[in-house]
């Protein structure tokens, strides 16, 4: 009888541990992003390829100016951009700057795994790794720009004071039948703040560029409702709050489409902001 | 599909065979059919639609097999079109549900439809009501284990029935009750009796999008898996018995709780004194946030895991259950307290042939909470005091034999009702009911029932808003005659009205016809809109006119 009791209910406890998840307070949300809003369209685009560059960085990272310096030389605009901080270590802001880790990157910067810094990565492709002066980068991104494009992708934004609009552009330029996802960034330039230097003195004007301010949409991207079919083309808007401390005028939005599954980047797009009259 | 096209064609083929050969496999077939059909027109003054049909159509006819331990069973059921009240998702038809089951002395092992109930029901309830147009059929595997007399385990696991189709959420399910009278020596010819029982249940669901209240850039995290814990106890000693029931429902945001994050809980309590003659029942019972279904986005009576027992009497008299009380899965806590005793015979109350009184009294009121948050958030926390009054009913009941043939039943009730129940605005009603039943058996071959029911209510109709206005407002008077002639035939007659504050002149005939184990009803009159409830669960009842046939019969 005893017997019995004790396996009733240890076999009820047992169901019990494995068949209730707890979430934790402060945990019952997360971050999904802006949504976005897709129609058909008749648009016909140019289709350009472009490569997405993803570099993680930290203001006491001594050898992410060389990086940036690297970096810095290319000027095809077919070269997006995103500089991404560090959530920890050489991260970590110096006290009374200003702090530039976001949740969007932190996830970003989990999903590689950065254990060091500077690090790149060309279109997502997490099986080449950039690290340090990345003067190696450079082949690879021209080559990278000679690939024929899947789908052409344009994004132009609207902006007021604390909300932006974004509308994006796409269509199939080959068959893509696979699930795709779209990820809409908000970046700005020319944020001075303090720098560890390669000598390992510190630059308190360093000025930084390409900083992720905000991943408008959801971090891995919001569905993008598409058959694949060549010459698909859709429309989607994408309508998102953007905080006080950042400098619209000196920002842009970048837009890149990935494969759902494996999340490599097949085309981006970036687009200086049109402010709307008040 | 396939599986269940092969499923069906087995079981026919064993059906089959039973039927066209008992002799060689033995066993028997028994079975029921219901066929309800409606007819209504237009009315505006109850309320009542066009029914662009003519004519709506309920069937159902059940096919039992049982051979030794051996059964299986199928139910067809058709809804062409559904009654008015049933909702639409019915509309078709098909097999609706079908079993094997084998049932040993220590083994019951039931594959396909099945229907289920933990304990009370308040974590586990998977249960039909034909009337309700409710049926939370598992489909799937029910085992059961006897190892040892007194002992029960039982585990089930499947999804949903919802109309014509499964749940998305899957049901997973163990339950264990000991009877400590029949397994330990010591206790069996003990007067205290112990039974003590344990359950838990869980459901998966994928994940979805639900946007936060918050910030509609935020999605909420939900857990897939969400468990019910139930622990009870069955005890009695000498002429008093006491059942008790506490739940547990870990975060369960969905639909019916908007989204919030409270975990749930339940007590139920019942305590009985009965002898020869008297009985007394103390009911007490306190939910929060219980609401349980297999699908969170479900909002409805479909999909329920669990059943909440209701602690208000269920009444019969028409003006009695005319505001029926529903189960409020949010949040609610009451006490039922119920008395019956017998006069005997040549005594001054009860006279020469006895009287029995029953009273009865509950009241229900919501919880005292403190809103936190909405979807998304922990939603409120819980206070100890009393929340709105949600209901509140006594009655007294005096059933009194006058003579060898006659017998008069008086009821006095006064209830308050708060509209929020339904989900409507408005302040509390006020009813004082008072109900005259009298029942003379004429002769062997002839009974009447004469049927007299008054209702004073501080409810009012508003003539300017009918759309909006409950049409069971007002003071009502009702009639109703019954003859009973022979086994076979019954005739009736009744007549609800609204003579202040109220609206629509409700009558009704009917005719019946019994022979053995058939029945056929045909009826003509208006259908007062309202709600059915049975035991705290409801449907919505829709006003009607016109004619209803009921054919019933099992075989």
């Amino acid at each position: 009888m005893k017997k019995i009791f004790l396996g009733l209910i240890g076999l009820i406890g047992l169901m019990g541990l494995i068949s209730c998840d707890k979430i934790e307070e402060g945990e019952y949300t997360v971050y999904d992003g802006a949504k976005v809003s897709w129609m058909s369209s008749s648009a016909s685009l140019t289709a350009v390829q472009r490569v997405y560059v993803e570099k993680y960085t930290g203001p006491r990272c001594s050898n992410c100016p060389l990086a940036d310096a690297t970096l810095s030389g290319i000027h095809d605009e077919r070269v997006v951009m995103v500089s991404i901080n560090h959530p920890t270590g050489q991260g970590t802001p110096y006290p009374g700057q200003p702090d530039m880790r976001t949740d969007g990157g932190t996830v970003w910067d989990n999903w590689f795994g950065i254990n060091a810094i500077p690090a790149a990565y060309i279109n997502r492709d997490r099986s080449t790794q950039y690290l340090g002066e990345m003067s190696n980068i450079i082949g690879d991104i021209n080559q990278a720009l000679t690939v024929e494009p899947v789908i052409a992708l344009e994004a132009s934004a609207y902006g007021g004071l604390s909300e932006l609009d974004v509308l994006v552009n796409l269509e199939f330029v080959k068959e893509y039948t696979r699930p795709l996802t779209i990820t809409v960034a908000l970046v700005e330039d020319s944020l001075v703040y303090r720098q560890l230097l390669p000598d390992n003195s510190t630059d308190d004007n360093y000025v930084h560029n390409h900083m992720l301010r905000k991943v408008a949409t959801s971090y891995w991207g919001a569905d993008v409702e598409a058959s694949g079919a060549v010459g698909e083309a859709l429309m989607g808007t994408v309508n998102f709050s953007v905080d006080s401390d950042v400098n619209l005028e000196n920002s842009h939005v970048v837009v890149f489409i990935s494969d759902k599954a494996s999340r490599k980047v097949l085309n981006c797009a970036q687009c200086k902001i049109i402010f709307e009259e008040e | 599909m396939m599986i269940k096209r092969i499923f069906t064609l087995g079981l026919a083929v064993i059906l089959w065979n039973a039927v066209s050969a008992q002799g060689i496999m033995g066993g028997h077939v028994t079975g029921n059919v219901q066929l309800d059909g409606q007819m209504s027109s237009a009315d505006s003054v109850i309320g009542a639609q066009d029914v662009p049909e003519n004519l709506l159509m309920n069937a159902r006819a059940d096919v039992l097999y049982t051979n030794g331990d051996f059964s299986a069973g199928l139910r067809f059921e058709m809804y062409q079109n559904p009654l008015l009240g049933f909702d639409a998702r019915y509309k078709g038809q098909g097999l609706a549900n079908y079993f094997v089951a084998y049932n040993g002395e220590k083994l019951s092992i039931t594959a396909g439809h099945f229907y289920e109930q933990f304990g009370s029901g308040m974590i586990l309830r998977a249960y039909e009501d034909r009337y309700l147009g409710l049926d939370n059929a598992l489909l799937g595997m029910n085992v059961q284990l006897r190892p040892v007399p007194g002992v029960t385990i039982k585990g089930v696991i499947g999804r949903q029935k919802i109309f014509w189709e499964y749940g998305e959420g899957l049901v997973r399910g163990i339950d264990g009750e000991v009877n400590l009278n029949s397994v330990l020596g010591f206790m069996k010819e003990c007067k205290f009796r112990a039974t003590l029982g344990a359950g838990f249940v869980s459901k998966y669901e994928d994940d979805e999008v639900i946007t936060s209240a918050v910030n509609p850039e935020y999605r909420l995290n939900l857990p897939l898996n969400v468990g019910a814990t139930s622990l009870r106890a069955d005890l009695g000693y000498g002429n008093w018995s006491l059942q008790a029931e506490y739940v547990m429902k870990g975060q369960d945001p969905n639909a019916i709780n908007g989204y919030v994050y409270h975990p749930g809980q339940a007590l139920l309590m019942n305590l009985v004194y009965s002898q020869r003659g008297f009985s007394a029942s103390l009911q007490a019972k306190r939910i929060d946030n219980m609401g349980f279904k297999s699908v969170r986005s479900q909002s409805g009576e479909m999909l329920y895991i669990n059943y909440l027992p209701a602690i208000t009497k269920n009444h019969t008299y028409a003006f009695l259950s005319m505001y029926p009380y529903a189960t409020q899965v949010n949040g609610e806590q009451g006490l039922q307290a119920d008395v019956m005793y017998k006069f005997k015979k040549g005594t001054f109350l009860g006279g020469e042939y006895g009287t029995d009184i029953h009273l009865n009294s509950s009241v229900v009121y919501g919880l005292d909470t403190t809103v936190t948050g909405g979807a998304g958030t922990e939603g409120y926390t819980v206070n100890g005091g009393l929340g709105q009054t949600l209901y509140g009913d006594v009655s007294v009941e005096v059933a009194k034999k006058l003579s060898k043939s006659v017998k008069l039943t008086a009821t006095y009730a006064y209830q308050v009702f708060n509209p929020v129940v339904e989900n409507e605005p408005g302040s509390l009603h006020h009813n004082n009911i008072v109900v005259a039943d009298l029942q003379w058996k004429v002769n062997k071959q002839h009974a009447l029932r004469f049927e007299a029911e008054w209702m004073g209510s501080d409810s009012h109709y508003d003539a300017n808003d009918p759309e909006h206005s409950d049409r069971r407002a007002g003071d009502w008077i009702m009639g109703l005659v019954e003859w009973n002639i022979g086994t076979h035939w019954f005739v009736s007659a009744s007549d609800q009205y609204a003579y202040n504050d109220g609206v629509g002149n409700y009558y009704n005939l009917s005719v019946g016809y019994t022979s053995g184990a058939t029945r056929l009803q045909v009826g003509y009159g208006k259908q007062r809109e309202g709600l059915l409830c049975i035991g705290g669960v409801c449907r919505t009842v829709p006003a009607s006119n016109g004619l209803t046939f009921s054919l019933t019969t099992s075989f």
